[in-house]
């Protein structure tokens, strides 16, 4: 045990006096997890979960500008914008504005739309009635309202705020063409139908409506946003990178010769890798505790969500702990396969990047093309963050997670065997 | 195998016989029926040209690698089966410096020792004592990455007998360093001999064996071609100092 923790020590102490290679684990997966959760914090709330900010230039200025403008700010995915530096926004202005890229979109509605509006209504409402001297062809002029967009924005948002405007359109539409309807009817003194008031009163403001919620318990799942997929996500990119300076610390224990006078002590090489892997994985909760405590204690101060780790706090204890046991047996295996540091260094790198990919660090698994979908279900990161998705947003259990703790435990056996197994061929071949 | 039921004391310190050990894939044998015995208490130097197997020789004896064929055994312990008891018996000084850079000389000795089995107030002690011996006192808080050449080499030494080895196997300790500072290490090993330490050193330098070692083996291809006190090998041979006994047992064509 003495000498177990000698070595639980000792690596400590070379880890501790490695001040870049601690900047590089501690730091790297903070920086990730703040700029990518507050970046993809943005998406999200441009996606609809928050509002995306849209010039709103109504030179009409009449009754159809003053209800698009409200039902839009309702819907609470937009917010409209109608002055720019302290100036009532112009056509023109909007229009530089969004062509440079300052603002993503930008509506205007021209002089006249109002009454356009108005006219077209009471036209198709009079055709259908035979009023006056309506003729068929000169119904529903299409009101023309220009919805201006950034070039560079992509297609789904488009689709948001075109989607949004729309709605919104339509809604008025419909308003205006039942009211015209009930005025007629009233008008031609139609039995049974009710006046326009009490009509209103009535009926509800929609028939079909949508209730949106997550499937699964309620009364577990958590709130799904960037905080709570991004921290985890990136804290097991980070903690995979262990896999460097272990692979390297074994390097050089190799190519220095201190492994030729580790191998003859009166120790056996399990004590003294126990003693290793027991610091690495150390160093790694360390870094998962510093993730949760910037999604719980800094992240929010730039106006995230505060993370929140579910009801399972022992569960994922021991999700972390598999998957720093599943990183190490990787560094382990690396440093043993390879031939040089820089080996070690650039593959343990570009293959922990590939396996975030793949794993759905980066992005979702769900969006990959199906064949890369089938890939993911290699990654030791893709069964880490599943089982962190199952805590921290599905709110679920250790149970739950039973699957993942079993394929990263799994993981770390056979990593350790190769690491063994390519040991002993080194020492069998004089390496 | 030898006799079990001989006196221990007075059998030799180390005990090897016809060890033979060829690499995977390797055309030729690294060791082609070694046999040696070195006494307790003494300096035996094990030399050759490059490639001649004696670092294969040091893998061997000191539990490292095994050989395909052949015995040993030190203190009358079998390396095959005591390998654990064997290897609290050692120490290595390697060729490279085998240390970890970035700790101090005490912080590396103080784990080497620990993993020995010293602990708490001998483990200091005995520190303290390798850092007297090889004067490394003043030094003991510099980390091995600050360290000149010297200082290192003589840090490396120090590790190596930490536990106080009854046989101490060094190779090329002396590679690379100022005039002073192998000077010093010379004398370390002289007073480790002394105090009964036995030992198997490994040397380009001619000069230093012929100075340090009682006896002295010349080995290439992987076999002994020559053992004995290296004054009654040059006699034999008709040289007149190491250097040229050395040549003329193993020739002048390189080993590249």
């Amino acid at each position: 045990m003495l000498k177990l923790l000698a070595t639980f020590k000792k690596d400590l102490l070379l880890l501790w006096r490695d001040r870049i290679g601690l900047l590089v684990l501690f730091l790297m997966p903070l920086v990730l997890v703040l700029v990518v959760s507050l970046v993809q914090n943005n998406v999200l709330q441009a996606t609809g979960q928050s509002r995306i900010e849209v010039l709103f230039v109504d030179e009409d200025q009449g009754e159809l500008g003053r209800q698009v403008l409200e039902i839009m700010e309702a819907s609470q995915g937009l917010q409209l914008l109608t002055s720019h530096a302290g100036n009532i926004l112009g056509a023109e202005t909007a229009q530089a504005l969004v062509a440079s890229g300052t603002y993503q979109f930008g509506i205007v509605l021209p002089p006249g739309i109002s009454a356009q509006f108005e006219r077209d209504t009471r036209r198709q409402v009079g055709a259908l009635f035979g009023f006056g001297s309506v003729q068929v062809d000169s119904v529903a002029v299409e009101a023309q309202i220009q919805l201006l967009f950034d070039p560079a924005v992509q297609g789904v948002f488009r689709t948001a705020v075109t989607s949004s405007l729309q709605y919104a359109l339509l809604g008025l539409e419909t308003a205006q063409k039942g009211k015209l309807l009930q005025q007629a009817l009233s008008t031609q003194n139609l039995g049974g139908i009710p006046p326009p008031d009490a009509a209103q009163a009535q009926a509800p403001a929609q028939l079909l409506r949508i209730n949106a919620e997550a499937a699964g318990d309620p009364a577990r799942a958590l709130r799904p946003d960037a905080v709570q997929q991004n921290v985890p996500a990136w804290a097991l990119f980070g903690m995979f990178f262990i896999a460097v300076p272990l692979a390297g610390a074994l390097l050089r224990e190799r190519q220095e010769g201190t492994l030729r006078r580790l191998l003859i002590l009166p120790v056996s090489y399990w004590v003294l890798l126990a003693g290793k892997l027991s610091a690495y994985v150390s160093v790694c909760l360390l870094q998962f505790g510093l993730m949760l405590l910037a999604g719980r204690y800094v992240l929010p101060r730039f106006g995230t969500p505060v993370l929140e780790v579910g009801a399972h706090p022992l569960a994922v204890v021991v999700l972390v702990l598999c998957v720093a046991l599943a990183a190490c047996g990787y560094g382990l295996m690396l440093g043993t396969l390879a031939r040089s540091y820089e080996q070690a260094s650039m593959f343990g790198a570009v293959s922990v990047v590939i396996g975030a990919a793949l794993g759905g660090v980066m992005v979702p698994v769900y969006v990959m093309p199906e064949a890369m979908q089938m890939l993911s279900h290699i990654s030791p990161l893709a069964w880490g963050l599943n089982g962190f998705v199952e805590l921290f947003v599905r709110g679920g259990n250790l149970h739950d997670i039973g699957g993942n703790v079993a394929a990263l435990l799994g993981f770390f056996g056979i990593t350790v065997l190769i690491a063994l197994g390519a040991f002993k061929y080194h020492s069998r071949h004089g390496g | 195998m030898r006799a079990n039921g001989c006196d221990p004391e007075k059998m030799p310190q180390l005990w090897a016989r016809d060890l033979t050990l060829r690499y995977p894939g390797a055309s030729k044998p690294a060791l082609a029926g070694l046999s040696l015995e070195v006494n307790r208490g003494e300096i035996f130097g094990l030399l050759g040209p490059n490639g001649a197997g004696k670092s294969t020789a040091i893998g061997v004896l000191c539990t490292l690698l095994t050989a395909d064929t052949g015995e040993v055994e030190i203190r009358a312990l079998n390396l095959r089966t005591q390998k654990k008891k064997v290897r609290s018996l050692i120490g290595l000084v390697p060729q490279d410096i085998a240390l970890y850079p970035s700790l101090t000389i005490r912080e590396n000795l103080s784990y080497f020792g620990t993993l020995h089995g010293l602990k708490g107030e001998s483990l200091r002690q005995r520190v303290d004592e390798c850092l007297a011996l090889t004067g490394l006192e003043q030094h003991a808080r510099r980390r091995i990455q600050t360290c000149s050449g010297g200082i290192k080499r003589r840090a490396n030494l120090a590790a190596g007998i930490v536990h106080r080895p009854e046989l101490l196997f060094l190779d090329e300790p002396t590679v690379g360093i100022d005039a002073q500072s192998r000077h010093m290490i010379l004398c370390n090993l002289q007073e480790l001999k002394r105090s009964g330490m036995t030992m198997i050193y490994t040397t380009h330098y001619m000069e230093e064996a012929q100075q340090l070692c009682a006896r002295i083996a010349i080995m290439d291809q992987g076999q002994m071609i020559a053992q004995g006190e290296p004054e009654h090998l040059m006699a034999v041979q008709g040289c007149s100092d190491l250097q040229e006994l050395f040549l003329h047992l193993t020739g002048r064509s390189l080993r590249d």
